[in-house]
């Protein structure tokens, strides 16, 4: 009951102040970019490895018709990182393609495997038909996985012919896949909401610091977890309204709405918790800004990672937006992965919990200092 | 009932102590004060008697609670007003007082008939943010009541005010003792302490240097100070002397003997002047 009183009054005080706003706000403003200016997938100029797996004399050939497409009609020798190595490719560059034509057939492997690159050995089977084995991340989508389906085939019956016998075999065991502009959605649910929320509950505390109400409430029988309780809470009312403002709209029916809610709550309960903690080392926001920021970039980094495939170094999955980014992928997808979830979800409500309680102490100790 | 031995502080444990060894005690019923200039403690023993400090060293009970085990629900029983007011700007009067009204398990008084006692009447509406310093300082006042404490810990409770709201304060002050409440405060204003107070205490730097009654205080020292305006060098000096104290008299003497005597006339000891004659230091 007290605590329930806490929580509205709370909720008045943030909508009567500024950073309840900020949030709403910058989630308006997402959406409106999202909905209008982000298409749904980029067509920036792709980055191809390929190995011709035939006698030189037909690979020849296939290079003169690349040739023909080249934006200025030659190839250009270059060097190609493998493994550590350097190892001498052709570049091809043609209007929407970077073809870098390799010497082996373990180069492309390798560069596909390792570093997430889209590859292909092209080769002639045994009756001396073409044959392409394309290697895919998982991360393109439909339109252009169709596009390969038909980039080297010529005529329309070939085309049905060769969509026919595609077979498309992922390396990964998730098929599911998002568009560009909903593979961005977690990053947006991490900073608006995880990020956000760490931020504006310290700025809460130090708004309250600043008027000293916290000393008031210190000489009331209520207990202090109450208080900060009070402020997880209204962090958590933003961060679902914010959220659910920007996916709904972008996202559809897709997502596991369920999930989503839980993913969200434990997160953020998670974040606000850590933000408690920052601010009860500092007595104002000045003071604090450093380690809040300095938290802030480390938190944003498996953000970068998580548009860098090949960048993905094991020291990052410790940082808890790794697995954030991780758990909210799976809700967008959609594919029903409970258990995935459902393990994350536990594990912030659990670091949670334990920042939530060394943060109760330390403000009982120092509700003066 | 408050009963503090041996009581000390040191903010930054550094051997340096803010409160050294205070000891007293305060009966049920009784308005106490804590009477000293800046500085001098009062504020950090009040903090620690309502909680908001830790007890780093010493006995304190309030009210039946050892403040060495902590419990909340003793604050059922006592209020506390700030010396800076300290209530939320972008609630107005009233949700502030009805806010804090829900944080107690015991029954609590009427907001509205709260900021009519403190003459904010017809502000219920007005965010806190808005009103005048001494505007929120009455409604932090007004909030330290509102759980009928049983114990009362002012915190200057009308330093800072004008005079007309500083006297409606005191009365309530007073009032509310007649009621049975049990008064801790701290001054610098002796007026206050003099009014107020059935025991003061006089505290410099950290330490208490006396406690008595303002009556008794002044029995004793009472009719014993002679103010003298004489001449010198074309001016007039005015000044106070103790005519009991062995230097005060050699100087009266002096003056008698080498100067021009405009006025000269015995008078009872102000609160102030007796803190002076106590402590060698003034309450400023
Ligand atoms: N948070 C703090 N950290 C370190 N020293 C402090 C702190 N608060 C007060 N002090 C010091 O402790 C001493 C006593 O301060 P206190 O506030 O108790 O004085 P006071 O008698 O209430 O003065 P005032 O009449 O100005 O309110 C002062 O020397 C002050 O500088
Ligand atoms: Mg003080």
């Amino acid at each position: 009951m007290k605590l329930f009183s806490s929580f509205i009054k709370e909720l008045k005080l943030a909508s009567r102040g500024f950073y309840f706003y900020v949030e709403l706000f910058m989630a308006v403003i997402i959406l409106a970019v999202f909905l209008l200016l982000v298409p749904d997938n980029f067509n920036n100029q792709r980055t191809e490895y390929i190995y011709f797996d035939m006698p030189r004399q037909t690979s020849e050939l296939f290079l003169q018709e690349i040739l023909q497409e080249d934006t200025d009609g030659k190839a250009a020798p270059v060097k190609v990182e493998v493994d550590k190595q350097e190892k001498d490719a052709m570049l091809y560059t043609t209007s929407d393609q970077k073809i870098y034509v390799l010497t082996s057939r373990e180069d492309v492997i390798y560069m596909a495997d390792k570093e997430k690159k889209i590859a292909a050995v092209v080769k002639l089977d045994s009756d001396n038909a073409i044959n392409y084995e394309y290697y895919l991340q998982g991360y393109e989508s439909d339109k252009f996985k169709n596009l390969l389906k038909i980039l080297h085939v010529e005529s329309n019956e070939t085309i049905e012919a060769a969509m026919n016998n595609q077979d498309v075999k992922p390396l990964a065991d998730n098929t599911l896949v998002l568009s560009d502009k909903e593979n961005m959605m977690p990053s947006v649910l991490v900073f608006n909401g995880a990020l956000m929320g760490l931020f504006i509950i310290a700025a809460y505390i130090f708004l309250d610091r600043k008027e000293g109400v916290i000393m008031a409430y210190a000489v009331t029988p209520s207990p202090v977890w109450q208080y900060l309780m009070s402020k997880v809470g209204v962090i958590l009312v933003t961060t679902i309204l914010s959220s659910f403002l920007v996916i709904i709209p972008v996202m559809g029916t897709q997502p596991d709405y369920l999930l989503l809610l839980l993913l969200l709550v434990t997160t953020a309960f998670f974040s606000s918790s850590l933000g408690l903690l920052i601010a009860s080392f500092y007595k104002n926001v000045t003071q604090a800004f450093g380690a809040i920021y300095g938290f802030m970039l480390l938190m944003i980094l498996p953000n970068i990672a998580y548009f860098i495939p090949s960048w993905n170094p094991d020291y990052l999955k410790l940082i808890p937006t790794y697995p954030m980014l991780e758990g909210f992928k799976s809700v967008l997808l959609g594919n029903n992965d409970w258990l995935y979830v459902l393990t994350i979800s536990g594990g912030f409500l659990l670091v949670g919990a334990i920042l939530f309680s060394i943060s109760n102490r330390r403000y009982k100790k120092t509700l003066l200092g | 009932m408050i009963s503090v031995k041996n009581l000390y502080h040191s903010y930054n444990k550094d051997g340096k102590y803010q409160v050294k060894d205070v000891s007293f005690e305060v009966a049920n019923g009784e308005v106490f004060g804590f009477l000293g200039p800046s500085g001098a403690g009062k504020s950090t023993a009040l903090n620690i008697l309502t909680g908001l400090l830790p007890l780093q060293q010493g006995e304190v009970v309030v009210g039946g609670y050892d403040l060495k085990k902590v419990s909340n629900e003793r604050f059922n029983k006592i209020g506390m007003s700030f010396e800076q007011s300290n209530v939320y700007s972008k609630l107005t009067a009233k949700e502030n007082l009805d806010f804090y009204r829900k944080l107690f398990d015991v029954p609590t008084l009427d907001s509205h008939a709260l900021l009519k006692l403190v003459g904010l009447e017809g502000k219920e509406h007005v965010k806190a943010g808005e009103f005048s310093k001494g505007m929120k300082h009455r409604l932090t006042f007004a909030r330290s009541m509102i759980n009928n404490p049983e114990m009362w810990f002012l915190d200057e409770p009308t330093t800072g005010l004008d005079p007309s709201i500083a006297a409606d304060i005191k009365d309530i002050i007073k009032e509310k003792n007649k009621e049975g409440v049990t008064v801790f405060l701290t001054t610098h204003n002796m007026f206050i302490a003099d009014e107020l107070c059935d025991r003061v205490a006089f505290i410099v730097d950290g330490e208490i240097k006396l406690i008595d009654s303002p009556k008794n205080l002044k029995l004793q020292y009472g009719d014993k100070l002679v103010e003298v305006e004489y001449m010198e060098k074309g001016e007039v000096i005015k000044t106070t002397l103790s005519t009991v104290l062995p230097e005060d008299k050699r100087e009266l003497q002096k003056i008698i003997e080498h100067h021009d005597i405009q006025t000269m006339h015995t008078k009872e000891a102000t609160l102030e002047e007796i803190f002076i004659k106590v402590t060698g230091r003034g309450l400023v």
